[in-house]
């Protein structure tokens, strides 16, 4: 949770706050699970149980060594820290910036303890054919990726004793991000489910929510299914994933499609720094809701679109609540 | 030394009532207060106050060793820069980086950090934890080593139990919990002691002066019990903040 | 500092051309400030100020000195900056020294002017007690908490509010004393002296991306600007001090032009800046 830079007036903050303890009150009971640093976590020593991450053994007691949610799955017993840094899972859809190209590597930050590491032979090359990796595609590693691009990939899998991490990127959707934003917010907001990446249709944008906390909007790009055909070039240069910058005023992301970029974007910044939850579905209703009370993209970062966003989200809780009793 | 044999002489440091300068009882912390996440560009981050000291601790970090050279392979590299805001001490002075009292202090809350952090649990990264002082009225080193504490856990780092620290001193023939700037200038004795509160273990421990040893136990005993004190309330802290997050977060 | 790839660098450049910027902004549009006064009680005056991300402290002590021989009418300021390591770890050891003495050097051209101090924003006639003898000496110390771009305009306006939060003690000065004796001085624990900062200057840095310039810029955008122009001006529209920073030349006529802009700009910002100090100290006397 990010502190709120803005400043509430009295009215607002008491609006906060109401919306805050209404959230609590929706809540079902958190405060038995929750646990800091040292607490004593009970546990059925008859039964048998094994200790998962954020645990330690002490005196026979399992001692919790994170703040968070204790969780117990069958015997299984752990922590569920709500910690800023990645924790990786196989299979994970992240989004990460290139800082460094190493023989037959590029190395990726992803927001984890270590430079995630994506080899030349996890990923497919750009001719799409599946081949030997040549000396020359090495020397040639530069232009897929370079210093500073932005990536997505998925995790292929962790080595816990060295702590590194590869990706693959064999997919098509998976590639360099362009013509966008990137933003930073907590892991622990960003919940794992199926879809990972959002082509929505209706703006022409790509909304594309790394499990690692970084979240890519940006135009959308046409994942290309027949680039083996030579023809297929021309195309390529209008989609817009081989763009010529060196004309840049005739590439600019049109104003309409730029202004659902920032919209969408605000939308997160305003959640993230709430400490929301956030979904598609989540960060769509809070564009709406920008959109019906028509306030302005950069006023979505004032004090009372956020006081406003709090709001939304116990109505939204409360309607889920209603539905399920 | 005859000056502060002076000083004391003139200066009654508890008051016929049993009472200090400001106003607290021998065996009184002064008000404590803790904010988490006040530096949004780090992993983790808290403000500690006590009275009128206030300080800021930030971590960044586990990530990859920033200096290859300094890679530890079985266990995590931990880091610590302490630095005072030249506007944090009544007089003003201007200090050079890295004199020889700051990089003590550095040391001495990286050291005892270091006793805590599950550093094996993180192999091959670095944490880094830096230590801000914007004001400075006595109990520095534990402010630091409570706000260091605080930072490391809402970063997440694996800890074997929290660190809390609190010092005590021994004027006017009373031992005294956590001495402000005048208490501590007066000459005597100031015992500053870090512990692991769940463990049991003393992680640091600091005096100057002369003192006797039943005086020790007594002033050793009475910083342990503000150090328990500082835990409860940590501790408090760092579950309401959980439960916060747990619960904005929703699902 | 922030590494950037040229699709982003791209989108940015895009943004500013089109008057949208990745936040929303327009190019002459501020992110939200909030301001809290007397943050450090043992200074004589502070404020902390935020401005979207970016955090900063400043602080105001005053001290008895002895004015110049040079200027035995005007008392002394001094501004120090340091960037602190919480706020990053590239200000670690003596990382952020020459970003801290850029911005300390850049505060003193925009608040207190040349040598003489004769056109300085901060008005030093204000602060003689008795000429040749006593003045007071003012030292201005900020410090970056968290970095976020825009430091210099930020730490400008943070100690305008600090020194709008600084009371200066009344001084009695005994009557009788020779010429070369330092006459006695006494000073008051309770009668304080507000100082006036309605003429103290605010900066307003325009960063130039491309053809066209932005106000505030994140540090995103910094790490894209080609040059930059901060134009420290009072709320009588006078310009106090100029200075310009990046690599980049500039067209001398485009410098005229983006001090014209900070200028039309500076007149916005001083009024929100002036509301949100007094609303922070009205909040303060309420605490």
């Amino acid at each position: 949770m990010k502190e709120l830079q803005v400043s509430l007036n009295q009215t607002q903050k008491i609006r906060l706050q109401t919306a805050l303890q209404k959230l609590q009150d929706l809540s079902s009971k958190v405060d038995h699970s929750i646990v800091a640093v040292a607490d004593t976590i009970s546990v059925n020593h008859e039964d048998g149980f094994l200790k998962g991450h954020g645990t330690f053994e002490l005196g026979g007691e399992v001692v919790a060594t994170v703040c968070g949610v204790v969780e117990r799955v069958n015997k299984l017993v752990y922590v569920r820290a709500l910690r800023p840094r990645y924790q990786a899972e196989r299979g994970d859809i992240i989004v990460g910036r290139v800082v460094e190209i190493v023989p037959e590597r590029w190395k990726v930050e992803i927001n984890f303890s270590q430079d995630a590491v994506l080899m030349l032979s996890s990923m497919n090359m750009p001719d799409g054919i599946q081949r030997r990796r040549t000396a020359n595609d090495e020397l040639n590693m530069r232009t897929i990726f370079e210093e500073n691009d932005i990536i997505c990939a998925e995790v292929r899998d962790t080595f816990q004793q060295d702590g590194t991490l590869h990706l693959q990127a064999r997919s098509r959707k998976y590639g360099k991000l362009e013509k966008g934003q990137l933003l930073t917010v907590s892991p622990y907001l960003v919940k794992r489910s199926k879809q990972h990446f959002h082509h929505l249709e209706e703006f022409g944008i790509d909304l594309i929510l790394g499990s690692n906390g970084y979240i890519w909007i940006g135009e959308h790009v046409e994942a290309r299914d027949n680039q083996e055909n030579p023809s297929n070039q021309q195309n390529d240069t209008s989609n817009g994933r081989y763009v010529n910058l060196a004309v840049p005023e005739k590439t600019y992301t049109a104003l309409e499609k730029r202004q659902q970029i920032c919209r969408i974007a605000n939308a997160i910044r305003v959640l993230s720094s709430l400490g929301f939850n956030m979904t598609k579905e989540i960060i769509m209703e809070i564009v709406n809701l920008s959109i019906t009370l028509n306030v302005e993209i950069h006023e979505m970062l004032g004090a009372e679109f956020y006081v406003r966003v709090a709001e939304k989200e116990v109505e939204r809780r409360s309607s889920l609540k209603m539905g399920r009793g | 030394m005859d000056h502060r044999i002076s000083l004391k002489k003139e200066t009654e440091y508890i008051s016929p009532e049993g009472l200090r300068l400001d106003g607290r009882l021998p065996s009184e912390m002064r008000q404590i207060s803790a904010e988490i996440g006040v530096v949004p560009n780090a992993d983790g981050s808290a403000a500690f106050e006590m009275g009128n000291t206030k300080v800021i601790a930030a971590v960044y970090g586990p990530r990859k060793v920033q200096n290859w050279g300094q890679q530890i392979n079985d266990q995590a590299l931990v880091r610590c820069e302490y630095r005072m805001a030249n506007f944090s001490t009544g007089d003003r002075v201007r200090r050079p980086k890295g004199d020889r009292r700051t990089t003590e202090i550095s040391l001495v809350i990286r050291q005892t950090m270091e006793a805590c952090i599950m550093t094996q649990q993180m192999p091959r990264t670095q944490i880094d934890i830096y230590v801000q002082v914007l004001q400075a009225d006595g109990g520095t080193r534990s402010a630091c080593i409570n706000a260091a504490t605080l930072a490391l856990a809402a970063a997440g780092i694996p800890m074997r139990d929290l660190v809390t620290s609190c010092s005590a001193g021994y004027l006017n023939g009373t031992p005294l919990l956590d001495l402000n700037y005048v208490e501590d200038s007066a000459g005597g004795p100031d015992v500053t002691l870090g512990i692991l509160p769940t463990l049991d273990r003393v992680t640091l421990l600091q005096a100057d002066s002369k003192l006797t040893m039943d005086a020790f136990e007594s002033v050793m005993q009475l910083a342990t019990e503000g150090c328990m004190a500082v835990a409860g309330y940590i501790r408090r802290v760092l579950r309401e903040h959980t439960k916060q997050l747990e619960l904005r977060r929703g699902v | 500092m922030v590494g950037l790839s040229a699709g982003e660098k791209h989108f940015i450049k895009g943004g500013i051309d089109q008057d949208l910027r990745s936040d929303g902004r327009k190019r002459l549009t501020y992110r939200p400030i909030s301001i809290e006064t007397g943050v450090i009680p043992q200074a004589n005056g502070s404020a902390r100020l935020r401005m979207g991300d970016t955090d900063v402290i400043a602080t105001v002590k005053a001290e008895i000195g002895k004015p110049s021989h040079l200027h035995p009418n005007r008392g002394k300021v001094a501004i120090f900056v340091d960037c602190s390591a919480i706020a990053s770890p590239v200000f670690e050891g003596r990382g952020g020294e020459e970003l801290s003495t850029e911005l300390s050097v850049a505060l003193q051209r925009c608040l207190l002017g040349g040598k003489s101090g004769a056109g300085a924003g901060i008005d030093l006639l204000s602060l003689n007690v008795m000429e040749g003898k006593i003045c007071w000496d003012l030292y201005i110390e900020g410090l970056v908490i968290n970095a976020d771009g825009n430091l210099l305009d930020a730490l400008g306006a943070a100690i305008k509010a600090a020194l709008s939060n600084t009371g200066i003690p009344k001084v009695n000065v005994a009557a009788e004393f020779s010429a070369e004796e330092q006459p006695e001085v006494d000073i008051s624990d309770e009668d304080f002296l507000r100082f006036d900062t309605s003429s103290v200057p605010v900066i307003i840095t325009l960063t130039k991306v491309g053809k066209h310039y932005i106000v505030d810029a994140t540090s995103e955008e910094e790490s894209h600007m080609s040059s930059a122009i901060s134009v420290s001006i009072n709320s009588r529209g006078q310009i106090c001090g100029l200075t310009k920073r990046g690599g980049a030349g500039v067209d001398p006529s485009v410098v005229l032009d983006m001090i014209s802009v900070a200028k039309h700009v500076s007149e916005h910002f001083i009024m929100k800046l002036d509301s949100e100090i007094s609303a922070a100290e009205a909040d303060e006397a309420g605490s």
